[in-house]
């Protein structure tokens, strides 16, 4: 949790040798992470209270007659540290070895092999060989309810679940029940996790393969993960994220720490609503509707430039009216308001799925916000109107009957009419899925999802935040704002965007606010845009 | 007198009237002098009652023998809105130790003066006696003597028309040795698991319901009661320069007479044990003695020519603990009672600490192979260096107080070990 | 004095206690005490029986006999339980703090907690359950399944393990003809094992519900249990 305001004060503390100077009350945990030391630590969490009792932490302290643990102490003037002393080393070497004492071992079969903290401070300072003789306690596993799943004979006893349900959470589901060595964490005998939508975090927090996700189980091994820093697409919350991806599949979501967004936590429902991304259904291969209806395959080139003439040919007749999803990035919005504007301009929409808004008791900053998408705050902005109903459907009728230019980007038109766009001098579909009322369309070009490509989501907050390409398009799919870009380019004295950087150089000619953002200024967590504007969700 | 037998060695400052029903009762205590200390106390001022139990020397007979008037001096001043609690220990539950639980059952209302006296030191209006759940009858002695002193205008608003308001609360356990320790109490008392708490910050800064606390000890409480009546110098006449007055030892095992003595601190521990309490039934000479409660390292007969002070104890290596004397003749199996208190131990663990929860239950389970015959002697430098992994490294002193019996039975009574492993080998049982 | 008056007349007034039961010999060696009764020791007299309703504020947090009859069905915090509940809420800052005597209650009258007596005990706190649970499960004297009419506690803890705490547990379930923490098939015995009960001078110490019974050798536990039944 938020620490409190540093005083300009600072205290001269030294670690390992290294002296540095650090804002007085510094945790001693933080400071020797600022001197560039590690110290291992099970119970500790920057997001809870320290309840000192996994006893990883120790150090010497000179003139202290006892080991400190890190995480409570606190820096004093002039404070010398030793976290590889002797003395130290030898009392975690001593805890590793109480931990393996019971510890069953199961590596091979266990998810959290590879990123696991007793396995990386076993095998940094643990004994080389434990001692124990005795036969291993054993406790088996137990279904928490929800995604969690509990293996009793791996959990270390450090009480970050119990800590973040009660304290983050607050809805005190988990407890330690009984003591001592008999102690186990477990929730109220059938009540389980279910219905809580923030519980999976107890499977992030969790430093061993205690609790684990039921979704993940058995899916992949942590080292064969490639790990993408994002944002959660799937509220407009925007939590940081990283996208986990194996062979261009994406296989988790891990919240990703940012404490102005999500501090260091994320909602079951994003976390777990990902299968999309990796749906095969894809559009491959740009397609140009010719004289008999049909859609045929045509080259990038090819198709932008019969694509340009006819924009070319429809400029000013009835002007050009646009959809567009809300899970678009802002630079492909931003490109398709310029590309309406070059054609006379008009009206755009969008349609997004609602649902109720859960609010993080601990962390009230953040939720599972109303709108279930990550970029309706950008789509505002870009001059997009909301429409349809709550459950992200209908609200088509006016712009599917448009004559003029029709643009569509993203909206998978599900529920669209059949005879959607069929009266449009100009269709032109630009999204990832070919949906059936995508059949009227003229052109219909295949752009990458958030997942495959550069770009930035502007959340609730107005905050902008990027995200990374983590897995590969499939064909000849490419971000809406190159395609988008390029084709302006084609009708219009700009120049073609090369980057995402490019592209989102260029929002400021049709939301101001973006140009007083630097792309340099957003780096891994974003940035406000300046003024404020009120939010404008629609009322239930 | 002490109890259930009496030596003219004996000083009898606090456990007087023990073995007389007639001073349980309110009417009995009057007669026998009672409610006059805490007249005086009322009588003076907070500080000077302070002043007086710091003067006397008086350390805390819950065990760690902290000063008790140092305690209350570490009260911050009364804040508006801010109130103190005394919180009294009477969780006694190291094994050994029978002493509370007489002072509880035979003078109940001496344990209310100590608390009134506590409170208005510390400047507290609610005092809380925490008595451990098994103490059923005790607990029921002390509920009757609070409701005849509040009926009696001893407790309440208003004491004694002094202006002083100070209530008790008696507050019983559940079954947790671990809540002998201040903050795992504290914790008990707030409805919370028992578990001790990282100090800093101490109780007197944040204890219970985090406001400022003093915890002591049930004979710290009454003892403090009768040196504000008669003064430091008065307590001074007896024990040592730094162990001051008297106390009460229990003794148990293998002696003649067990039971509870009350002698001035710095008497001779050989003598108090052969003389005092009878040597051993069976006439077998003495093995070992635990001087302090199990949690203490263990002597040998040899050792015995000490004064049953805190500074002799600790000059031979242990601690004089809450005078909790366990004697041990030659017959005993030295590592059986070993285990059975490292058992005792995990047992009780609350389970937080990595090093006491592992700790504990692994040097268990090494000691009962042992008991069995199936040790080696690399068991017993495993247990030692297990001992020394979980003393001083742990938020509370369980742990360390698991490993004192471990360590100091190994070192004195190696043999005892030997012998075990050696018959386990003819046995055929060997060493896995 | 504005100390609340004892009722005059109640239950517990002192010219109403009933004559105790006397059996010099289970309240330990009284020594050079000859004189003392067990009731002199137990301070039966003294005492009287607590009522119902947890008598003055302060100190009704203390159990009073316990109930003859357990009832797992019982309501808890009904009529004088209820009182007694409202008496143990007004010595606290919170609610939390009345968790254990809450437990305690609902304990004598249900003789162990269920998973739904600990969820009605939560909710009469406004805690929630599953910390209730970690309560609970954290101190020993709480039974979290039936155990027999009489709960026979030996303590094998050093004092009484040097003067034959294991062979007295054994004796006790040889007369019971149980197995350790197993419940008698007449529903009467329930013979554990339990740790230092503080009564070390008076070797071997056994808690019988609630109460203590000293000096127990292995010949007078078919007296001990003669008596109880």
């Amino acid at each position: 949790m938020a620490e409190p305001t540093p005083t300009p004060e600072t205290v001269s503390v030294t670690v390992d040798g290294m002296t540095l100077d650090v804002p007085k009350g510094t945790r001693l945990l933080d400071a020797c992470a600022q001197a560039g030391v590690d110290v291992p630590h099970y119970c500790y969490h920057p997001g809870m209270s320290a309840p000192a009792q996994c006893r990883m932490c120790l150090v010497e302290v000179e003139k202290s007659p006892k080991l400190i643990p890190a995480c409570v102490g606190s820096v004093t003037d002039g404070m010398v540290v030793h976290t590889q002393s002797e003395n130290a080393l030898k009392a975690r070497e001593g805890v590793l070895e109480f931990y393996l004492v019971n510890h069953p071992l199961d590596c091979p079969v266990c998810d959290q092999s590879g990123e696991c903290k007793l396995q990386d401070y076993v095998s940094a300072e643990g004994p080389a060989m434990g001692r124990s003789r005795e036969p291993k306690r054993v406790l088996g596993r137990d279904d928490f309810g929800g995604d969690v799943l509990f293996y009793a004979d791996r959990c270390v006893m450090c009480t970050r679940c119990v800590r973040f349900m009660r304290e983050v959470a607050q809805d005190e589901r988990l407890t330690v029940v009984q003591r001592g060595s008999r102690a186990v964490i477990d929730t109220f005998y059938d009540e389980g996790l279910t219905g809580n939508i923030w519980a999976d975090n107890i499977v992030d927090i969790c430093p061993v393969g205690a609790l684990v996700s039921k979704d993940f189980l058995h899916k992949a091994r942590a080292w064969d993960l490639d790990r993408v820093p994002s944002v959660c697409p799937n509220c407009s919350m925007g939590c940081n994220i990283r996208l986990e991806t194996r062979d261009d599949q994406v296989m988790r979501l891990k919240p990703r720490p940012n404490p102005e967004v999500n501090a260091h936590w994320m909602c079951d429902f994003g976390r777990l609503n990902y299968n999309w991304m990796n749906r095969v259904d894809r559009i491959e291969a740009p397609l140009v509707r010719d004289a008999s209806g049909r859609h045929v395959p045509m080259s990038w080139a090819d198709t932008l430039t019969r694509l340009a003439e006819a924009l070319r040919g429809a400029g000013g007749g009835g002007g050009a009216r646009a959809v567009v999803s809300p899970f678009e990035s802002n630079e492909g919005m931003g490109a398709l308001r310029r590309v309406m504007e070059a054609v006379g301009g008009g009206d755009g929409v969008f349609r997004c799925e609602q649902g109720e808004e859960v609010v993080l008791p601990g962390f009230p900053d953040l939720a599972l916000r109303r709108d279930r998408a990550a970029n309706v705050v950008g789509a505002e902005l870009f001059g997009f109107g909301r429409t349809g109903r709550p459950d992200g459907k209908g609200g088509l009728e006016s712009v599917g009957a448009h004559t003029g230019v029709l643009l569509v980007l993203g909206d998978e038109l599900g529920d669209a009419p059949a005879d959607f766009g069929a009266n449009a001098s100009l269709f032109v579909y630009v999204g990832q899925h070919l949906a059936p009322a995508a059949r009227n369309a003229h052109f219909v070009l295949p752009a990458t999802t958030f997942a495959e490509m550069e770009g930035t989501f502007t959340n609730i907050q107005r905050r902008v935040q990027r995200f990374w390409p983590a897995v590969r398009a499939p064909g000849m799919a490419r971000p809406a704002w190159q395609i988008l870009g390029v084709l302006l380019a084609g009708i219009s004295e700009a120049g073609a965007p090369g980057t995402a950087a490019d592209a989102f150089g260029t929002l400021g000619a049709v939301c101001p606010e973006f140009g007083q953002l630097a792309w340099a200024d957003l780096g891994a967590n974003g940035a406000v845009l300046p003024g404020v504007r009120e939010l404008q969700e629609m009322g239930d | 007198m002490a109890y259930p037998y009496r030596h003219p060695a004996e000083t009898l400052v606090i456990s007087e009237h023990f073995g007389n029903p007639e001073a349980r009762t309110l009417k009995g205590w009057e007669a026998l002098g009672g409610y006059k200390p805490m007249r005086t106390a009322l009588g003076l001022d907070r500080a000077e009652v302070v002043n007086i139990v710091k003067a006397s020397g008086l350390r805390g007979r819950g065990g760690a023998g902290f000063p008790t008037g140092m305690k209350w001096s570490f009260m911050p001043k009364k804040e508006a809105g801010k109130p103190h609690f005394l919180v009294c220990n009477a969780d006694e539950s190291e094994p050994g130790t029978f002493k509370d639980r007489e002072l509880m059952r035979w003078t109940p209302h001496a344990l209310i003066e100590g608390c009134v006296v506590g409170a208005y030191a510390i400047n507290a209006e609610h005092a809380y006696i925490y008595v451990r759940g098994e103490f059923f009858e005790p607990a029921q002695v002390m509920a009757r003597a609070i409701e005849e002193a509040y009926a009696a205008g001893y407790l309440g608003k208003n004491i004694m028309g002094s202006g002083v308001d100070i209530d008790i609360t008696l507050h019983i356990g559940a079954g947790a040795y671990i809540c002998g320790e201040e903050t795992g109490l504290l914790n008990s008392l707030e409805g919370r698991r028992g578990e001790p708490r990282v100090k800093p910050p101490y109780p007197a800064i944040a204890g219970a319901f985090r406001y400022p606390t003093a915890v002591n000890n049930v004979e710290s409480l009454i003892a403090a009661a009768h040196i504000v009546h008669h003064g430091a110098d008065w307590y001074k006449q007896w024990g040592t320069e730094k162990s001051v007055g008297t106390k009460l030892f229990c003794v148990s095992g293998h002696v003649k007479r067990p039971g509870n003595y009350e002698v001035p601190l710095g008497f001779n521990f050989r003598e108090f044990i052969y003389e005092v309490c009878g040597g051993t039934p069976s006439g077998k000479p003495i093995k070992a003695v635990i001087p302090g409660g199990s949690s203490v390292p263990i002597l040998t007969a040899d050792e015995l020519d000490i004064g049953m002070d805190y500074e002799s104890m600790a000059a031979a290596g242990t601690m004089l603990g809450c005078g909790s004397v366990i004697v041990m003749d030659s017959g005993t199996n030295v590592v059986k009672q070993v285990r059975r208190m490292v058992d005792f131990y995990a047992h009780e663990s609350c389970g937080q600490c990595t090093p006491c929860r592992e700790g504990t239950a692994w040097a268990s389970k090494i000691l009962k192979r042992v008991e069995r015959g199936r040790g080696t002697p690399d068991d017993l430098d495993t247990l030692l260096d297990i001992s020394d992994k979980m003393s001083g490294k742990t938020i509370c002193v369980l742990s360390d107080a698991a490993a004192a019996p471990i360590v100091s039975s190994i070192q004195k009574f190696r043999d005892d070990y030997l012998a075990l492993m050696d018959a386990g080998q003819l046995a055929g049982a060997g060493g896995r | 004095m504005s100390a609340e008056p004892i009722r005059a007349g109640s239950e517990y007034d002192p010219t109403s206690w009933p004559e105790a039961v006397q059996n010099p010999g289970f309240v330990g060696d009284t020594g050079e005490f000859a004189g003392l009764t067990e009731a002199d020791v137990r301070g039966t007299a003294f005492i009287g029986r607590r009522p119902a309703d947890g008598g003055h504020a302060s100190v009704a947090g203390t159990l009073p006999y316990h109930t003859a009859t357990k009832d797992p069905q019982a309501p808890i915090f009904h009529g004088p339980y209820e009182d007694r509940l409202e008496k143990i809420l007004s010595r606290y800052p919170d609610r939390q703090a009345a968790l254990l005597p809450a437990l305690h209650l609902a304990h004598e009258i249900r003789g162990y907690l269920s998973p739904e007596t600990q969820d009605e005990v939560a909710e009469k706190l406004q805690l929630p359950p599953a910390y209730v649970r970690g309560v609970a499960t954290f101190y020993t004297m709480y039974n979290l399944a039936p155990v027999g009419k009489y709960l026979i506690q030996v303590c094998t803890n050093i004092s009484c393990n040097l003067c034959g705490g294991d062979a007295v547990l054994e004796a006790f379930l040889k007369h019971t003809g149980t197995e350790l923490g197993e419940t008698s098939a007449n529903g009467l015995w329930t013979v554990i094992e339990v740790e230092c009960l503080g009564a070390c001078g008076f070797p071997t110490a056994v808690q019988i519900n609630e109460f203590y019974y000293e000096n127990v050798r292995p010949e007078s536990v078919p007296d001990v249990l003669a008596r109880l039944t």
